[in-house]
């Protein structure tokens, strides 16, 4: 009995020491990597919310978050942007939403006239040549003016239903893609317009 | 020299681990719908397997027989999370586009395989020698069928696009079960790649 305590002893002794050494090493890592991931996030949000809101000249991240009535649709950080003489010109919304590949996020922008200032695909896991075409550059939902799966939003006006074959142009072959993503957009969209109304009528 | 050779060269058609020992393939299926997804995972995979196979080697008089498994698993995921972070810092689109299966090498079979097979018992030269053979069988393989996939079924090779605009992409072959066709092919290649050079095989069996 003594002896098989001691061996379990050194055992688990072992494996401390084998977890505290890949400890130290993953703490070096990390440590020079976490600034550049960071920055890398922070940057990718900055040029998107300046993609959105061309006008604006800065951005506020609002200390509350938003709730989506939609159930499956949850909101992170919301932004509003600002122009020079502190006019609010809208909101922008991280929203994350369910699709066919997992989770997607969009970044949605509304503008103060009631409709989608534009969206911006964050993150989207869905499959290569279908669903994916939404964050392509190369398929358009209309070559001739060439339009975007995304940029057929812009300007979108929020009492419109958001059914896809209907008034959203679907991507071919990903319905569910389509549908996924048209459904975020609507829960964002739904959301800042209501906070947009709230500052408003609230003033400040 | 030519002991080493022959670790070395086991990895690539005669016990490649993808075509010959049939371990590893879900990520390798799921990832290579572009070219840069398997060259990607290929590099990332093999510094894994690399260091996961010379630490543990140089450690192999250390760990305690009963406890070899955690011990092998600590090693692998803190290689693979080191990866992430590099990848994530540095090349942040390839990241995204991998997702979940950089995390996933920890569970690789390939590198498990090796790492209790060969690395628990040869000495350090010999066990990251075998890790690059093992490594470069692995990505050769990825890097294969990813520009197989991508130029039928996307018409593009690394996002150049290389089929005339008249071109309508197969999308079967960026689809799972073009996947598995696809990596049907390579398996018949790869014992093809057997018969044509035998002396290879055979100075290699010869070494194992």
């Amino acid at each position: 009995m003594k002896a098989t305590l001691k061996e379990s002893a050194s055992l688990g002794l072992t494996l401390a020491l084998f977890a505290a050494g890949a400890c130290v090493a993953l703490a070096v890592v990390y440590s020079i990597t976490a600034p550049t991931i960071d920055g890398l996030e922070k940057k990718q949000t900055e040029e998107s919310l300046a993609e959105l809101f061309p006008q604006a000249t800065s951005f506020q991240l609002m200390p509350e978050t938003l709730v989506s009535a939609d159930p499956a649709v949850r909101f992170t950080e919301s932004y509003v942007a600002v122009t020079g003489p502190g006019e609010r010109v809208g909101i922008a919304i991280k929203a994350f939403g369910p699709s066919y590949g997992g989770d997607a996020s969009i970044l949605v922008g509304v503008d103060a006239g009631n409709g989608i200032a534009g969206i911006k695909i964050l993150t989207l896991k869905d499959t290569p040549g279908l669903g994916a075409n939404a964050t392509s550059p190369n398929y358009f939902v209309d070559r001739s003016s060439g339009t975007t799966w995304p940029m057929q939003f812009k300007g979108k006006s929020l009492s419109d239903a958001f059914e896809v074959k209907n008034d959203v142009v679907a991507i071919t072959a990903s319905t569910i893609t389509s549908k996924a993503l048209t459904r975020i957009v609507k829960a964002a969209g739904d959301a800042g317009y209501a906070r947009l109304k709230a500052f408003a009528e609230g003033g400040k | 020299m030519k002991r080493l050779w022959n670790i070395f060269s086991r990895g690539i058609v005669v016990e490649n681990p993808l075509l010959m020992l049939m371990i590893g393939l879900c990520s390798a299926l799921a990832v290579t719908t572009s070219v840069q997804n398997g060259i990607g995972m290929g590099a990332a995979m093999t510094f894994v397997i690399f260091f996961a196979e010379v630490v543990i080697s140089l450690f192999r008089k250390l760990i305690p027989n009963s406890a070899r498994i955690p011990i092998f698993i600590i090693v692998i995921a803190a290689f693979t999370t080191m990866v992430d972070l590099v990848m994530k810092a540095y090349t942040p689109d390839l990241s995204k586009a991998m997702g979940v299966f950089i995390p996933l090498i920890v569970v690789n079979c390939i590198i498990m395989g090796r790492v209790e097979a060969f690395a628990s018992k040869e000495k350090p030269l010999d066990a990251g020698v075998d890790a690059l053979g093992m490594g470069v069988g692995y990505t050769w393989v990825l890097v294969g069928i990813s520009a197989f996939r991508e130029l039928l079924g996307n018409g593009t090779l690394a996002g150049i696009q290389i089929m005339p605009d008249a071109y309508v992409p197969i999308l079967f072959f960026t689809l799972p079960p073009g996947g598995f066709l696809v990596f049907g092919l390579f398996i018949s290649l790869n014992f093809w790649l057997k018969k044509v050079f035998p002396a290879a095989a055979d100075a290699a069996k010869e070494a194992a």
